[in-house]
């Protein structure tokens, strides 16, 4: 947002005004590298359909946002796309320019697509005028700035703080002589002269661009897309100030400075005027599909429902009606994809076992402080804003004691750093190093303790104990039957040297492991205090039953038990949970590891110690269907770790309250998932995070490809591909909900934003009964029987 | 012939044979490329074992004309092969799908053997070639993605600065043939350790430092070593921990030819002093963090070419060991730098020491290295002024751990702890340079008596090295002051040199393919 922008201005201000803001909307926002989650990639564009985000993404960045119809081709080659898969992708694609009928579709797919060209900007157009490269020049120039202003702590020397990213800018770019050394002269003086506030700035570069209200929008979006990463991480800071109640200029202060630059060009090289002329022509142009973008995402679309013809298969029906029995297990995880093999596996050792699912933070929204630090962590998913606060209880002197140590750890790095100590530090520890290459190359001594328990700080009042445990355990619809053993498992990955670690974490703790919540809400559920307030909120737990928290390593398969409070009349119990956790952890590992290149079940726990490894695991590469059932529905078949799994029995929610937070949270987040690797897989230049191969971290949040430049957000490129095909078959997410309809549709029609999703294809819904798919949701039309694509 | 010298023809032959699979997933050649290099860590450690059984006591202890084997190759070679199978493990899985994986493969086997060749090459006329030949494989991997236009320049940059080198030292070789008849290392330098140097061996020692200059990237041609990311990796690690060395060990192949020129010498101090102050301000405003370290190896290598400059050839070997170690795992481990700087934002601010602390940390680490100094020499025999200069430095460089201790805001257990670790800094320095100079024995010269110009020399870069220090640890007080800013701008763009490059040689230019 501008903050400058004045209350009273005239028309043409204001639409100009507008258009930045639209244009700033549709940036994603990339969350920091230190703890980042998913985000759907297409977040401004989930109002319109995936054709038309195609067309605004080919104008703006030159992307296409389906695959190579070459892929499509042989799809329908190989019957995994049929005939009818394609009919009925034709008949539910609403765009006029739509081929006639089918066969006109499979002529296409066999057709290259040509390859969408971004508009120019006038940086573009400039460098075909006098052969000098400015996009380039721009990529470079505000590469090193940002890294400068956005670094958390990288560099020893970073730009004094408390400026905005503008001001900054201003302050910088009059001092920097490279654009003149390019052969921009006189662009110190034309910062120094520019105004000195955003707002300002934009329009007097807009009436110097002739830029107009219609023209606007595309065209600012085409200059933030060229901003790459900077702009997607200012996008996370005004939504993380959003999320606080407040605003943030740092994306509108991005937008003015790259106009700045584009204001400088014109003036360097006005030969470029005409060309200008009809860019600016065609952004005024309203945003269409052409009917080979039809045509892409209708053959897409097809391959969605190819998937969804063999879903329907796997499910294939059960009975929902849980049987009385009391079960020997129960384990919770979070709805994670890497869950379901694992939970398919535990219920194989034995049919007392139950599982269920369930996002990982366990519905406790906390943020928490660990042991030694004064950073905070945001363990929850990113739409929420944390109501609970966490820490680890570590006695004072043991937490002074880890704070001077990291402190002097820390005073040894700035010793490394620093300009003339370096060259100490080389010639005093630099044959140490010896050894750290040893251990490092074979992996040698990276076992870290455990930290004691965390605790709600300050601690929960006995109403709100029994509250929260009641509306979790609502939520969970683990309201009867319970165990003698409840285990609660999150999830975390341990991987070494990689940048994007957190990515390989819970999503739904905010990129950080599980653990935490897990144990907070497993120590909740354990409270004599707890326990004695639950009967009032209508649940009763078994005076026997414990909640155990564990921690699911998704790159080893192991899982680690937090016996916290665990006394000793379940010692039996804990040891043949941890005898059926190992060996469901072998089971996995055998299946996993047949997906992942040079891998076999042996060598995966190397890999997580391997500091040269790139593909640890495949995270949530494959991810396709989110259900959300009672586990019945979906026990008998094997999802080969593509689907969430979300427990739910609607029997038990009276008023659809769970429902709706499903709808709301647990989907959005998966779509988000979903189509983030969507976006990594078919347009990697735009939404994925380069070739990990030249990584080169930056500013502590996140990476720039080799020496420098656009910051990349999004998944490397080795996390989607093996090397030889995709390991992400990029389908939009099908959410499959044991429910009945009129209570979904009446969901949706409370939450305008989520059925956005639905409606415009971002996402699939399916209404299941008794475990088979029984209505398709279309925009308009609502529930549909007869549109289903069945497999004979 | 030691053991030692049969380790480049065993990698030359492994690249070979991965020349013959240079796609993905090429079957077992990775596994061949990391038993080859562990087999060349085998074989240079058993010619290391033999210098150190056999070789001492026979007069620096050559070997025949082509290889030589002395306390630099004995030294040298094991680790650069150490380093080597480091990296050649490292990619085994790093590169693991790539498009060219065995050509990659073939590529660090074929640059390791070179290397390799090179730090044991006794002769010129094998010296020169290999260096040549580095050049060549260098660039092929520098342009391992080749449709970036960014690895393109930073290929053109490196091949125009390294070949400039390379014609410095062909010239070099000449004017040595004409001085001396003879290509032969060994025998180049024990006629410049008994005679004056004749004119054409005065130019060959100022056309050496020359190459050494542009061969590890000292200003104002550093430019190609600050772009080169645009490799993978493993080839970063490589570049910096082997390659980058070549120009330092060429300096003490030939010191005694070296030493023997003055302005030679002169050259070195002042050029090396100003690349080492220049490289390391500019890092310190750098936020990438594999081009943090790239400016890091820049100032590194300006201060080993300083130590030579100042005839301290051990020390300067010792410098180029330990950072080739050093650099190595910080390349390697450079995709931990996520989780390093939020560790170090976990435990709060930072605490800034003020004036008086910075003053009282400075006397702290002057009584330490007095201390150290007296004891060294008690053990180890009198340091020549130019050691004691250096000494200085690194003093310098403590104060700036003691002060950090000393600051107001720092706990008494923090105080103590970097107190300890300055000790332990100090002893281990000393104590490594006791050891490269015992290691070294006769084989290097010692440092130059100071005459005027040496004493000048050394005033200037000890004031130039403490002065910066001085402004280091006094650093939070000014570096965000607005006068500042300005300044803070031109560092962190090297002073525009590399731009300046880049206009010269077209970098600004759109690419035609």
């Amino acid at each position: 947002m501008f903050h400058d922008q004045p209350d009273i201005a005239p028309a043409p201000a204001k639409a100009l005004f507008a258009a930045a803001e639209a244009a700033m909307r549709a940036i994603p926002p990339a969350f920091p590298l230190d703890a980042t989650v998913a985000v759907n990639p297409f977040l401004g564009q989930t109002g319109e359909d995936l054709a038309q985000a195609a067309a605004r993404l080919a104008r703006v960045a030159g992307v296409r946002l389906t695959r190579n119809r070459a892929d499509y081709a042989a799809m329908i080659a190989t019957g995994e796309i049929t005939a009818s898969d394609l009919a009925a992708a034709l008949a539910a694609c609403p765009h006029p320019g739509k081929p006639a009928h089918g066969t006109a579709l499979t002529a296409l797919a066999h057709q290259d697509q040509p390859t969408p060209q971004a508009l120019p900007t006038i940086a573009d157009l400039a460098a075909r005028a006098t052969g000098t490269d400015w996009p380039a020049i721009i990529r470079r120039c505000l590469g090193l700035w940002a890294a400068g202003h956005f670094d958390r702590g990288q560099a020893l020397w970073t730009p004094a703080p408390g400026s905005s990213a503008f001001a900054a800018w201003r302050e910088w770019a009059t001092h920097d002589l490279t654009p003149e050394l390019a052969g921009l002269t006189g662009f110190c003086r034309h910062v120094a002269n520019c105004p000195d506030t955003p707002g300002r700035a934009l329009l007097r570069a807009a009436a110097a661009l002739d830029l107009t209200a219609e023209a606007a929008e595309t065209a600012f979006h085409r200059l933030l897309t060229d901003l790459g990463g900077w702009a997607q991480h200012a996008r996370w800071l005004q939504w993380q100030a959003e999320l606080a109640g407040d605003g943030d200029g740092t994306l509108a202060d991005l937008l003015a400075i790259r106009l700045v630059w584009e204001e400088a060009l014109l003036a360097h090289v006005p030969a470029v005027a005409p060309a200008w002329a009809e860019v600016l022509a065609a952004h005024a142009q309203p945003v269409t599909p052409d009917a080979d973008l039809v045509a892409d995402t209708i053959l897409q679309q097809a391959a969605e429902m190819a998937y969804q013809r063999g879903l329907d298969t796997v499910l294939g029906g059960a009975d929902t009606a849980t049987s009385g029995d009391r079960p020997l297990l129960q384990a919770a995880f979070c709805i994670d994809v890497r869950s379901e093999p694992f939970r398919r596996a535990l219920e194989n050792q034995d049919t007392g076992i139950g599982t269920l699912g369930f996002a990982g933070f366990f519905g406790l929204p906390v943020e928490h402080r660990p042991a030694a630090s004064d950073l905070t962590e945001a363990r929850l998913p990113v739409l929420l804003p944390p109501r609970l606060r966490s820490s680890v209880p570590l006695p004072p002197a043991q937490d002074r004691q880890r704070r001077i140590a990291t402190r002097s750890a820390r005073a040894l790095g700035r010793f490394r750093q620093a300009a003339v100590s370096s060259f100490a530090f080389v010639e005093s520890a630099g044959p140490l190093y010896a050894l750290k290459l040893l251990r490092d190359t074979l992996g040698l001594g990276r076992a870290h303790g455990t930290d004691p328990a965390p605790a709600f700080t300050p601690a929960l009042s006995v109403d709100v104990k029994a509250a929260t445990a009641a509306q979790v355990l609502k939520a969970m619809s683990l309201t009867k039957g319970h165990a003698r053993l409840v285990l609660l498992i999150g999830h975390g990955a341990t991987l070494h040297n990689n940048p994007h670690h957190s990515a390989y974490h819970c999503g739904a703790c905010g990129g950080h492991p599980g653990d935490v919540s897990a144990r907070l809400l497993a120590g909740l559920l354990n409270d004599p205090e707890t326990r004695a307030g639950l009967p009032a909120h209508g649940i009763d737990l078994p005076a026997d039953t414990l909640f155990l928290a564990g921690l699911h390593d998704t790159v080893t398969d192991r899982v680690t038990l937090y016996a916290d409070s665990a006394g000793r009349d379940h010692e039996a119990d804990i040891r043949r949970a941890r005898d059926w956790l190992d060996r469901a952890g072998r089971q996995v590992r055998l299946e996993r590891a047949a997906r992942l290149p040079g891998a076999s079940a042996a060598s995966l726990s190397a890999r997580a110690r391997n500091w040269a490894e790139i593909r640890p695991e495949w995270g949530l590469a494959g991810c396709a269907a989110f259900v959300a059932a009672p586990r019945a529905v979906t026990a008998c078949g094997n999802l080969k770790g593509r689907a969430f799994l979300h427990s739910y029995d609607w029997r038990a929610d009276r008023d659809f309250a769970t429902l709706e937070l499903i709808l709301t949270a647990p989907v959005v987040v998966a779509s988000w998932i979903s189509l983030q690797y969507y976006g990594s897989a078919v347009a990697p230049t735009l939404f994925g995070g380069g070739d990990k191969l030249i990584h080169n971290v930056t500013a502590g949040i996140g990476v720039v490809e080799g020496n420098g430049g656009t910051l990349r957000t999004g998944l490397p490129w080795q996390a989607v591909h093996d090397g030889e095909r995709l390991a992400h078959a990029p389908l939009r997410l099908s959410v499959l909900v044991e429910a009945p309809r009129h209570a979904i549709a009446e969901v949706l029609a409370r939450h305008e934003e989520v059925r956005a999703l639905f409606d415009n294809g971002w996402l699939t819904l399916f209404a299941l009964e008794r475990g088979r798919i029984t209505a398709r949701w279309h925009r308009g039309s609502g529930w549909d029987e007869a549109g289903l694509a069945r497999a004979a | 012939m030691p053991l030692s010298s049969l380790a480049p023809a065993v990698l030359l032959a492994a690249a070979a044979i991965a020349l013959l699979r240079p796609g993905r997933r090429p079957q077992l050649i990775p596994l061949i490329a990391e038993g080859t290099a562990l087999a060349a860590l085998a074989l240079c450690l058993a010619g290391a074992a033999r210098f150190a059984f056999l070789g001492v006591g026979q007069g620096g202890g050559h070997d025949g004309s082509l290889v030589r084997l002395d306390v630099v190759t004995a030294l040298v070679a094991p680790t650069v092969a150490f380093i080597g199978w480091v990296v050649v493990r490292y990619s085994r899985t790093y590169m693991d799908g790539t498009t060219r994986e065995g050509w990659f493969h073939a590529l660090m086997l074929m640059v390791l053997g070179l290397v390799l060749l090179q730090v044991q090459a006794g002769s010129l006329a094998l010296l020169v070639p290999a260096l040549a030949a580095i050049g060549l494989v260098l660039r092929q991997l520098l342009l391992f993605f080749p449709d970036r236009a960014p690895a393109r320049r930073a290929a053109t940059k490196f091949t125009l600065v390294w070949g400039a080198g390379d014609v410095a030292l062909i010239m070099a070789t000449g004017l040595l043939w004409l001085a001396y008849g003879t290509m032969d290392i060994a025998t180049i330098e024990a006629a410049a350790r008994l005679a004056p140097l004749p004119p054409a061996a005065e130019g060959a020692a100022g056309l050496l430092v020359l190459a050494a200059l542009l061969k590890t990237a000292a200003f104002p041609l550093h430019g190609w070593l600050t772009e080169v990311m645009e490799a993978p990796t493993p080839v970063s690690a490589l570049l910096h921990a082997g390659i980058i060395n070549s120009g330092g060990l060429l300096l003490i192949r030939l010191a005694w030819l070296v030493q023997a020129s003055p302005g030679g010498m002169a050259a070195l101090v002042m050029l090396g002093g100003f690349t080492a102050l220049f490289g390391a301000l500019v890092m310190l405003t750098q936020s990438a963090v594999k081009t943090a370290l790239a400016w890091s190896t820049v100032a590194q290598m300006g201060f080993m070419l300083l130590q030579c400059g100042l005839g301290l050839w051990p020390v300067a070997m010792l410098h180029l060991l330990a950072h080739s170690l050093y650099k190595a795992h910080a390349f390697l481990s450079s995709g931990g730098a996520i989780r390093a700087v939020q560790a170090t934002r976990r435990p709060g601010p930072v605490a800034t020491p003020g004036v008086g602390a910075v003053i009282r940390a400075f006397g702290l680490a002057l009584a330490l290295y007095s201390l150290a100094a007296v004891g060294f020499t008690l053990l180890a025999g009198p340091k020549s002024p130019q050691a004691l200069a250096l000494g200085l430095i690194l003093v310098s460089g403590v104060a700036y751990l003691v002060a950090q201790g000393l600051a107001d805001a720092a706990p008494r257990a923090l105080t103590q702890r970097t107190l300890v670790a300055s000790t332990a800094v100090t002893l281990s320095y000393f104590g490594l340079q006791a050891l490269a100079v015992h290691a070294a024995g006769g084989t290097l010269p010692a440092p130059p008596v100071a005459g005027a110009l040496e004493w000048a020399l050394i005033g200037l870069t000890v004031t130039s090295f403490c002065g910066v220090a001085v402004a280091q640890a006094l650093f939070p007080h000014w570096a965000h002051h607005p006068a500042a800013a300005g300044l803070r701008v031109h560092i962190a763009n090297g002073f525009y040199l590399n731009a300046a490059l880049d206009r010269l040689i077209g970098g600004f230019r759109t690419v035609r393919s």
